[in-house]
């Protein structure tokens, strides 16, 4: 059986429509995490010659066992935003006679097979070996590096689980605030120190191979939570939560005024509020709406002179985040009705220009939003000012310019359960130029003339982009026209 | 083989399918009719366990479908082309449910033998991937994977629905052959009146989630779905 599902899944692969972009992105991707693997493996082997000379503790492995509560806090949160799901199409195999629970076990064990899984073995196997085994011996070694690896295991199941149980609710941003707050805040504020909190635990595993075995069980509990969750909810159909955005979703009547690009937009924002897949990149503009705190009240980034160069990235991200995230699969969300627009009259100018509207619209709010921030220093407020007008000008168009590359179709009506279509690492590669814009600005000015001058050329760029905005707008909707017959076809072919 | 008991769909208040009780005894053919959103699909879905029902339990040979899975392999369906693997051609997906339900290659031979006719020449030995074959082939795919590891029961929505005139007319003549030869039970949902009143020995009409009309007399049937229908 799982051979079968192995080889369905192989030929899944290479016969998608889009399999030579998805090979060239996969071999980019590969790489990257050959790269990043490698540079964990050689951090993992300098550990412990790091921790002596830098810190010189009393104990090496005592000082490390101190300190891997955090490395789990980080863990939870890199899990939540890159760990996902294989896609799998469940409601081919439903009603055939496999039982659910195989087609679950497949599916989850397969979600094991990740870089993400090897990073603790990468990060401590090499401390496990260098400095435990000398010091307590062969079987501590074992075991402690058996606990380490667990407890991150187990949080590769417990965050399968959450991450579906509450996806999309309030209550996901709010806990993974909160395990940021907690993480950085509470040994900065001097609350209490929960690293000195779990210390004990890895230490006690340096003696006793009792935390091995309580880990264990935990690691197994956490994969049943999980089978157990995804076991109950393999339907169709989505978990049996009401929908309070379905019938409530008001629509933005100011945005009528901008005529048929108006009405689109107001169409594009109902889409946006009756998609749980969209309704995710929404809440995650909250969100990063507090992210500024974690950069701005670090003393490691604030100096007496001038602002650190990483508030521009910071800002990019405050203001711009729903172009950035939504942005990048602008026709995907249409791609089940396209040729809705492609029929109407002037329909893919007025969907290309009502996208605009919206992503400008978000922008100004999100940026009002952030205005508070200028209690941390008037600084911030200059350079939140300076990217938003970046944003408007310049990102909007190269996201949407971008974009445009061979669209994928997606589709929204599939049940958010088992559907991660489109998230993944993948989209986060878009970024990569995104970000390098508005240094490409701001650093030579900075450098020649001052920091203050960097943020006015921002600024400036940003407002020629605005003024030129019918000018580049029209090679958006230029390339769209271009290309609506292949994107029409890709999106009828996969759906 | 199949009964209904107490079954409800309500999405959110409102109430989609309600049917207090129902039986189909094995071998029969059953025609479910009703206009659009009657809750044909619905029906199907909740046997099939594809979807919860709010209320009440499905029972395929006194098996409650939310509870186990043995049935399953008593069970076909083809409701939409979500049930196919689209990116593979039609024989590699016929391939790989013969390995799902642990059949030979002879046994699958035999089995697309019975479908030579319906399929023409048209859907075996080609390269073309399903996503690709016309709306009519596909259904042709997916009617004879319904009918894959000789099912006690199979379910088919719409299977008239875009095929050509002679193929409906082959598909009808497989129904009854089955039917006939291995007791298979049918239920078929269809818009097609008159396909459906001669295969079908007992036609049930559905309006609002809710059963108005359970005709087993073949004689008074088509009376009374023309007068429901308006048509003459």
């Amino acid at each position: 059986m799982i051979r079968t599902f192995v080889h369905l899944e192989f030929l899944k692969r290479s016969r998608s429509t889009s399999f030579a972009r998805s090979l060239a992105i996969g071999v980019f991707l590969g790489f990257m995490a050959l790269l990043l693997l490698c540079y964990l493996l050689l951090i993992g082997i300098g550990m412990k010659y790091i921790i002596e000379k830098v810190f010189s503790p009393e104990s090496t492995a005592i000082f490390l066992n101190s300190y891997l509560v955090y490395f789990f806090l980080v863990e939870v949160i890199y899990r939540y935003f890159v760990q996902q799901l294989p896609v799998f199409s469940l409601e081919s195999f439903l009603h055939l006679p496999i039982p659910k629970s195989g087609i679950i076990h497949y599916l989850l064990i397969s979600s094991f097979i990740s870089p993400l899984t090897i990073v603790p073995l990468l990060l401590f196997g090499p401390f496990a070996y260098l400095e435990i085994m000398p010091n307590y011996g062969g079987l501590a070694s074992v075991v402690w590096l058996g606990s380490v690896l667990l407890t991150s295991w187990s949080i590769h199941w417990f965050m399968l689980w959450f991450k579906q149980r509450f996806e999309d609710s309030f209550i996901v941003i709010v806990v993974i605030f909160g395990v940021i707050l907690f993480g950085s805040g509470s040994s900065y504020f001097g609350w209490f120190d929960i690293g000195a909190f779990f210390e004990p635990v890895f230490t006690f595993a340096l003696e006793h191979a009792v935390p091995v075995v309580l880990l264990a069980v935990v690691a197994v509990c956490s994969y049943f939570l999980c089978f157990a969750f995804y076991r109950q909810n393999a339907y169709l159909e989505d978990i049996g939560d009401e929908d309070p955005y379905h019938t409530g979703a008001a629509s933005l009547g100011f945005l009528s005024k901008f005529g048929m690009p108006g009405e689109m937009a107001n169409l594009e924002w109902k889409l946006i509020l009756r998609h749980k897949k969209s309704r995710t990149y929404l809440t995650l503009c909250l969100f990063f709406l507090l992210y500024g705190l974690i950069f701005y009240i670090n003393p490691a980034y604030t100096s007496d002179e001038g602002f650190s160069y990483l508030f521009i990235f910071v800002g990019m991200f405050i203001s711009g985040i729903f172009m950035l995230q939504y942005g990048q699969l602008f026709l995907s969300w249409n791609s089940a009705s396209f040729d809705f627009f492609l029929h109407q009259r002037r329909g893919l100018e007025a969907l290309v220009k009502g996208k605009y509207l919206l992503f400008a619209g978000i922008s100004v709010i999100c940026f009002l939003l952030s205005i508070p921030y200028a209690y941390f220093g008037w600084d911030i407020l200059w350079i939140h000012l300076a990217t938003f007008l970046f944003n408007m000008g310049i990102t909007i168009h190269l996201v949407i310019f971008l974009a445009l590359w061979k669209p994928k179709p997606m589709d929204l009506n599939k049940g958010a359960i088992f559907n991660y279509e489109g998230i993944g690492i993948a989209q986060f590669l878009m970024i990569i130029p995104m970000f390098a814009a508005p240094y490409a600005v701001f650093l030579p000015v900075a450098y020649f003339m001052g920091d203050y001058e960097g943020l006015i050329a921002l600024g400036v760029v940003g407002l020629i982009g605005m003024i030129a905005y019918p000018k580049l707008s029209a090679i958006s909707v230029q390339r769209v026209h271009n290309n609506k017959y292949e994107i029409s076809s890709s999106f009828r072919q996969e759906l | 083989m199949i009964e209904v008991s107490a079954l409800k769909k309500k999405y959110k208040e409102a109430t989609v399918l309600d049917i207090p009780a129902l039986s189909i005894p094995k071998s029969e053919c059953f025609g479910l009719v009703g206009n659009n959103g009657a809750g044909k699909t619905t029906f199907f879905r909740i046997i099939l366990d594809l979807v919860r029902a709010t209320e009440g339990h499905v029972f395929i040979d006194g098996e409650d479908v939310g509870q186990s899975e043995n049935w399953k392999s008593k069970v076909g369906a083809f409701l939409d082309e979500h049930m196919l693997l689209s990116y593979l051609t039609p024989d590699e997906y016929f391939d790989a449910l013969r390995k799902i339900y642990r059949l030979s290659k002879e046994d699958l031979s035999l089995h697309l033998e019975r479908f030579r006719d319906l399929f023409n020449d048209e859907i075996l030995g080609k390269k073309k991937y399903i996503r690709d074959l016309s709306k009519g082939n596909l259904k042709k795919v997916g009617i004879a994977a319904a009918m894959f590891g000789n099912p006690e029961a199979v379910l088919l929505d719409e299977p008239f629905e875009n095929l050509d005139p002679s193929s409906q007319v082959r598909l009808k003549k497989l129904i009854l052959q089955e039917k006939e030869l291995n007791l298979v039970t049918f239920l078929i949902s269809s818009h097609d009146l008159n396909h459906v009143m001669e295969i079908c020995d007992r036609i049930v009409l559905l309006e609002k989630g809710v059963i108005i009309k359970d005709l087993q007399e073949k004689s008074s049937m088509a009376g009374e779905l023309y007068a429901y229908f308006n048509v003459t």
